[in-house]
């Protein structure tokens, strides 16, 4: 449906360097990256209001040089962007002033209703919390029947206990209104929850690509791994590989202590630095030659070790628990 | 106690220069009196020139409003080669002596094609050319306070660049632009030097002025004075009054 070519935009101190991806019809597409890692400046790409280099296709069809309002695309900000000078009603209606909107009264109810906001539309915008600025953001996007929605960050000025429910509204979006969403965030919490597909950018590059739990669980590349909250990202001589520059990784909650030794199990001699408890469970740092390992170790089971500071042991680790990078 | 001390000594400074600015209009108004005021107001003379006055400076906001705006849009919108240069000398005619301002109007413009010595046009002209800056400046200002990103916004839900101007840029800055156009406005009725060397004639209110002066002293020209700024101040009130509930 979207497919994105060599794209490539310099501006100031961004840049994205030739990206190219695809994105299936009535799919949600999740583009995950830092702060500043150029999100924003990539769905304004492709919305047409940057000019870059490059090819985009939409359906088949070259759109690189359309302008903005031939597009047919959403966009929701961050901040939402609600138009000062009008109402909550104004603001969802106001693509209705420059193109036909198709049962544009059934929709403007509909959306009123599953976005429920029919006891603020008269309301003027400065007197609206982040989450109604949300949903009248994404109404007024949805109001014009755009044929892609892209979103940036919409959740992160949205009070937390809120998430989980616009989460789930974000997700109805799709079959409920016959969209594809692209959504941008550095949340890749967020992302688990509504992509079905994840790239993740850093510094203006998309480094990997694919299904959500391909993604998320088996990152490919170690600044992926990292972005990612992988904690234990370590060289891959420490399990006696001699490539050099491959890496693994390994969940925290996966590691154990003690002398247990098989062939299934990495094992290594480790030196405590640091024990802390946190209500259910201990945060244990443990120093193997040049690299500390992180590790979390549940209360019933770390309590018959007493395993304190300096102490000199052992962990293991179950060789299917590792991923290698 | 310390922020009384701090207020008390600010209040007593601000106090010397609200005196300074208020008191000489006060005594204008005391000493004339109001039944001279408004009995000079239907004197014809004095009637004619205070509306040519307010006509003329009008029509240079006008003028300025349809050219003016667009390229305060640009300035605040596009990054060019020049601009700080660009946009320093928008700023000269605020610099230049106003009888400077005039002679290099009359060298450029009284080329014979169009009426300009001694005509409103002329007028206008010099009103325009030197309070222009207040209201590209003032609406450059509020461009630049409207976030670009609202007409990002609006062009996505189908609004072109003139529609997203018109319904987005415009209103959203009205208070800088109805400010600019306020201090244009009232920088342009207040305009004497290049006045008097384009058009003596017909008289604008400050040139009628400093001609009673002239010629029958401060007695005579001290009422179409204090007729002068009573009908600005009173304009003045009034749009802002009516700007602040339209706001509202």
């Amino acid at each position: 449906m979207l497919k994105v070519k060599n794209l490539f935009l310099k501006k100031g101190d961004f840049v994205l360097h030739k990206l190219s991806f695809e994105i299936k019809e009535n799919s949600y597409f999740v583009l995950l990256g830092q702060t500043g890692s150029g999100k924003t400046m990539l769905l304004e790409s492709i919305a047409g209001l940057q000019s870059i280099e490059g090819d985009i296709y939409f359906n088949g069809k070259d759109i690189t040089n359309l302008p903005p309002e031939k597009r047919n695309f959403g966009f929701v900000y961050q901040n939402f962007l609600l138009f000062p000078n009008m109402n909550v009603k104004d603001n969802i209606t106001y693509s209705a002033k420059f193109k036909k909107i198709k049962d544009k009264d059934e929709l403007f109810d509909d959306l009123v209703d599953f976005l429920h906001i029919k006891n603020i539309l008269q309301r003027d915008i400065k007197h609206l919390s982040g989450g109604e600025k949300q949903r009248v953001a994404i109404a007024r996007a949805i109001y014009s029947r755009p044929r892609l929605l892209l979103l940036d960050e919409p959740l992160s000025a949205v009070d937390p206990t809120f998430r989980n429910s616009i989460m789930k509204s974000l997700k109805d979006l799709i079959k409920r209104y016959n969209i594809t969403i692209l959504h941008v965030t550095h949340n890749f919490r967020e992302a688990s929850f509504l992509a079905d597909r994840v790239a993740v950018m850093i510094d203006g590059e998309i480094l990997q690509m694919g299904g959500a739990y391909e993604v998320l669980n088996e990152p490919k590349n170690i600044k992926v791994a990292r972005f990612l909250g992988f904690k234990n990202v370590f060289p891959t001589s420490i399990l006696g590989f001699n490539q050099k520059d491959k890496f693994f990784t390994v969940d925290p909650n996966r590691i154990k202590f003690g002398d247990e030794k098989k062939e299934d199990l990495y094992c290594f001699a480790c030196k405590i630095e640091n024990v802390l408890g946190i209500s259910d469970h201990y945060k244990i740092f443990a120093r193997v030659g040049d690299e500390v390992f992180f590790c979390k170790v549940h209360e019933s089971v770390f309590d018959g070790k007493i395993l304190k500071e300096g102490d000199e042991t052992n962990i293991y680790i179950d060789k299917k628990d590792v991923t290698f990078i | 106690m310390k922020d009384r001390g701090f207020l008390l000594v600010f209040i007593f400074l601000s106090s010397i220069l609200v005196l300074f600015l208020t008191v000489p209009l006060i005594k204008l108004f005391l000493s004339v009196g109001f039944p001279n005021i408004f009995q000079t107001m239907q004197d014809k003379e004095v009637y004619d020139s205070i509306f040519l006055t307010l006509k003329s400076a009008f029509y240079a906001v006008v003028f300025v409003c349809i050219t003016g705006i667009p390229l305060a849009y640009i300035i605040a919108r596009y990054d060019f080669w020049g601009k700080s240069m660009f946009e320093a000398i928008l700023d000269i005619p605020v610099m230049v002596p106003h009888t400077a301002a005039g002679i290099a109007l009359l060298i450029a413009f009284s080329n014979g094609y169009f009426d300009f010595i001694d005509t409103t046009t002329g007028i206008v002209s010099a009103m325009m050319f030197l309070s222009a800056p207040f209201l590209i400046n003032g609406a450059k200002e509020g461009f630049k306070k409207v976030d670009v990103r609202y007409e990002y916004v609006a062009r996505t839900l189908g609004a072109n660049r003139f529609r997203v101007f018109f319904s987005i840029a415009l209103p959203n800055a009205r208070n800088d632009l109805i400010n600019g156009a306020l201090m244009m406005w009232s920088r342009g009725l207040g305009e004497f030097g290049a006045v008097v060397i384009i058009a003596y004639h017909p008289m604008v209110a400050p040139v009628l002025i400093y001609d009673r002066f002239n010629n029958f002293g401060l007695k005579y020209s001290a009422p179409v004075a204090a007729d002068m700024i009573l009908v600005s101040v009173c304009i003045f009130l009034a749009i802002r009054f009516v700007n602040n509930r339209v706001k509202q």
